[in-house]
């Protein structure tokens, strides 16, 4: 007998009693749209944490020296280059040197403004553009001159009248000094973190001899070579370190480790929990095999009735065990519709991007399936096994 | 002469905790085909036990029992169920119809199990609901339908699958006296148009419009009304 006409009476079965079905299967509904809600809402939090680490861009390091670093005289700009020689997967070490100064051009004045030493290959390397004159050059730097691009919003702060370019202005830290304007940063998209637009840039020679003598880079920015895994790079550069001067005196911070890091425990935390609501689905298994036992007995006329006519035990088997995954199933679609309303209420909620885990979708239709054989086997046996004389007389 | 029902020694024992009970014992006898035959007997005769050894509802403690010609001695389930499908119609007293089928899907039952495809099944359905006055009847449902209607749509599943013999137990049973003449009516057509038909009853009056009546009592054969 065809599968589409176990399914058949099985529906029509269902629609018989449709309040004792619903409430039957409400089991699975719950299970299910609690497994669903459960396994979109993680990915949605995943995928949405993963956005905010991408924003860091996942190809980049930083290295902090802290504490008492400058004792270990590690942290030098010639550092850079052993990194890049000691780690395999490199592409870039730019070091930086950073701190806050007054900067005043004739009546205009700005405090608290970023002031950065960076080598020239700084500019590119963030993808920055002058929108007026030129960066400081190699040269700028090695001849320690007395330059500065400044970035859109200092240079619209200090020049309301514009023509920054060329003009002298005097950056004030302990004592003041007068940098040439050089250029002017075109606005930079501040979505992708940190803002360039309030920051004054000179040559790092110029910052650590002239400025503000310093040995110690403040931070290196490091850049990872196309097809290396940033994770690792990272974790060898912490090992090496670690080996050279131990874990106290510096922070290294990787988007991509974050990122793995994030990933794995919100993965675990989605199992753990979908684990937990998995136990519903087996108490909904419950109540599927207690309304099929319910159905059996009510219906051994019938199967007695069937069996006169010809049904084999394997086709009165079969015909309960239909109506039993028949009946999970479409629990288990319910389930997977509510489950998905819930989990986009939620991820809405927490301002999360909506997502549809293939994993519940693959719960919602295999689990059910599954709970409906396992659970409608024993009810479907005892129908199969009725003798078909027992059967008639109790009609 | 070809014997569609040949029972030879059969013997049924029940258990009943410790005791047993003979249902039948030793009972031989033989039922030819196209004859109108009725096995009667007062109720704990043995008669319904007959009656479902004949039809492969039940299996005997010991004997054979050739259906059609064929041993049916050692069937398991599943042949018993072929047999029950092509060889035996049953007419039950209560009808037996499904409650939530149609009176042509009750009809239909039998071919779904003999393998039969939807589209014919329906075909010869509606020709035999047709063949015993029911083509205005065909979509009710059994409560929908009289006492006499409802006998009708179950001998027209009976016939459905051209059974070697229509085996009926008390079929006129739950009608009142004028529905259950012409229920014996159609059944006295069916026979003159070739159908060996086998009744089961306590009613002498009854028994008594067959050409043959097997008597049993205490579940031995009486009179096997030769």
């Amino acid at each position: 007998m065809m599968v589409s006409e176990n399914i058949r009476m099985a529906l029509r079965s269902m629609a018989s009693s449709k309040m004792r079905t619903f409430l039957s299967l409400l089991g699975i509904v719950i299970g299910v749209a609690s497994v669903v809600a459960i396994m979109n809402l993680g990915r949605s939090a995943a995928v949405s944490m993963s956005a905010s680490f991408d924003a860091g861009g996942l190809n980049t390091i930083t290295i902090r020296p802290r504490g008492n670093a400058r004792e270990t005289m590690v942290f030098t700009e010639d550092f850079s280059y052993t990194l890049q020689n000691e780690i395999e997967g490199i592409a870039e070490v730019l070091p930086l040197v950073s701190s806050s100064a007054i900067v005043r051009y004739r009546g205009e004045i700005a405090e608290g403004v970023g002031v950065q030493g960076v080598t020239s290959d700084y500019f590119a390397s963030n993808s920055l553009e002058v929108e007026d004159g030129r960066f400081f050059t190699a040269m700028d730097n090695l001849s320690r001159r007395q330059v500065a691009v400044i970035g859109s919003e200092l240079a619209s702060d200090l020049f309301p009248a514009g023509n920054a370019v060329g003009s002298y202005i005097s950056v004030m830290r302990n004592q003041a000094r007068s940098f040439e304007v050089v250029g002017v940063l075109a606005e930079h998209d501040t979505s992708q973190g940190s803002s360039f637009d309030d920051v004054l840039f000179m040559p790092y020679n110029t910052y650590t001899e002239r400025f503000r003598r310093t040995d110690q880079v403040g931070t290196y920015n490091i850049k990872t070579e196309d097809g290396y895994d940033a994770v690792a790079i990272a974790d060898n550069i912490e090992n090496y370190l670690d080996t050279l001067i131990g874990s106290d005196y510096y922070r290294l911070f990787s988007p991509a480790t974050m990122k793995a890091m994030s990933d794995e425990i919100t993965g675990t935390f989605t199992t753990f929990l979908a684990a937990i609501a998995a136990i519903s689905l087996a108490v909904g298994g419950i109540g599927i095999m207690n309304i099929m036992l319910v159905s059996v007995s009510e219906r051994t006329g019938e199967i007695g009735i069937r069996k006169a006519l010809g049904a084999a035990p394997s086709v009165i088997r079969m015909q309960f065990l239909s109506e039993s995954v028949v009946v999970s199933a479409s629990g288990g679609l319910l389930g997977l519709v509510l489950g998905c309303v819930i989990s986009v209420i939620g991820a809405h909620i927490s301002g999360w991007v909506p997502s549809l885990s293939l994993g519940a979708i693959t719960v919602a239709v295999a689990f059910p399936i599954f709970i409906g054989i396992f659970f409608g086997w024993y009810p479907a046996a005892k129908a199969a096994r009725l003798q078909p004389m027992e059967a008639l007389q109790r009609d | 002469m070809k014997k569609v029902i040949e029972l030879e020694n059969v013997t049924r024992l029940y258990r009943m905790g410790d005791e047993s009970v003979y249902a039948l014992r030793d009972v031989s006898l033989f039922v030819a085909e196209g004859s109108f035959t009725s096995i009667m007997g007062p109720s704990g005769s043995g008669k319904s036990t007959i009656m479902s050894i004949i039809g492969c509802l039940d299996v005997p403690t010991s004997g054979r029992v050739l259906i059609d010609g064929e041993d049916t001695s050692g069937m398991n389930e599943n042949q018993l169920a072929y047999v029950r499908n092509r060889k035996i119609g049953f007419v039950f007293q209560h009808f037996s119809l499904l409650p939530k089928l149609s009176a042509l899907e009750n009809v239909e039952v039998p071919l779904l199990y003999a393998g039969v495809n939807p589209r014919e099944r329906r075909k010869r359905a509606e020709a035999m609901l047709e063949r015993v006055g029911l083509s205005d009847r065909m979509k009710h449902r059994p409560n929908e339908l009289s006492g006499g209607q409802k006998q009708r749509v179950a001998i027209a599943r009976a016939l459905i699958n051209n059974p070697a013999m229509i085996l009926a137990d008390e079929p006129t049973g739950a009608l009142d006296s004028s529905t259950g003449h012409e229920v014996m009516d159609l059944f006295h057509s069916l026979n003159e148009e070739g159908s060996t038909i086998v009744f089961v009853t306590h009613d002498r009056s009854l028994a008594s419009e067959c050409s043959r009546i097997i008597s049993i009592r205490d579940g031995r054969i009486e009179d096997d009304g030769f």
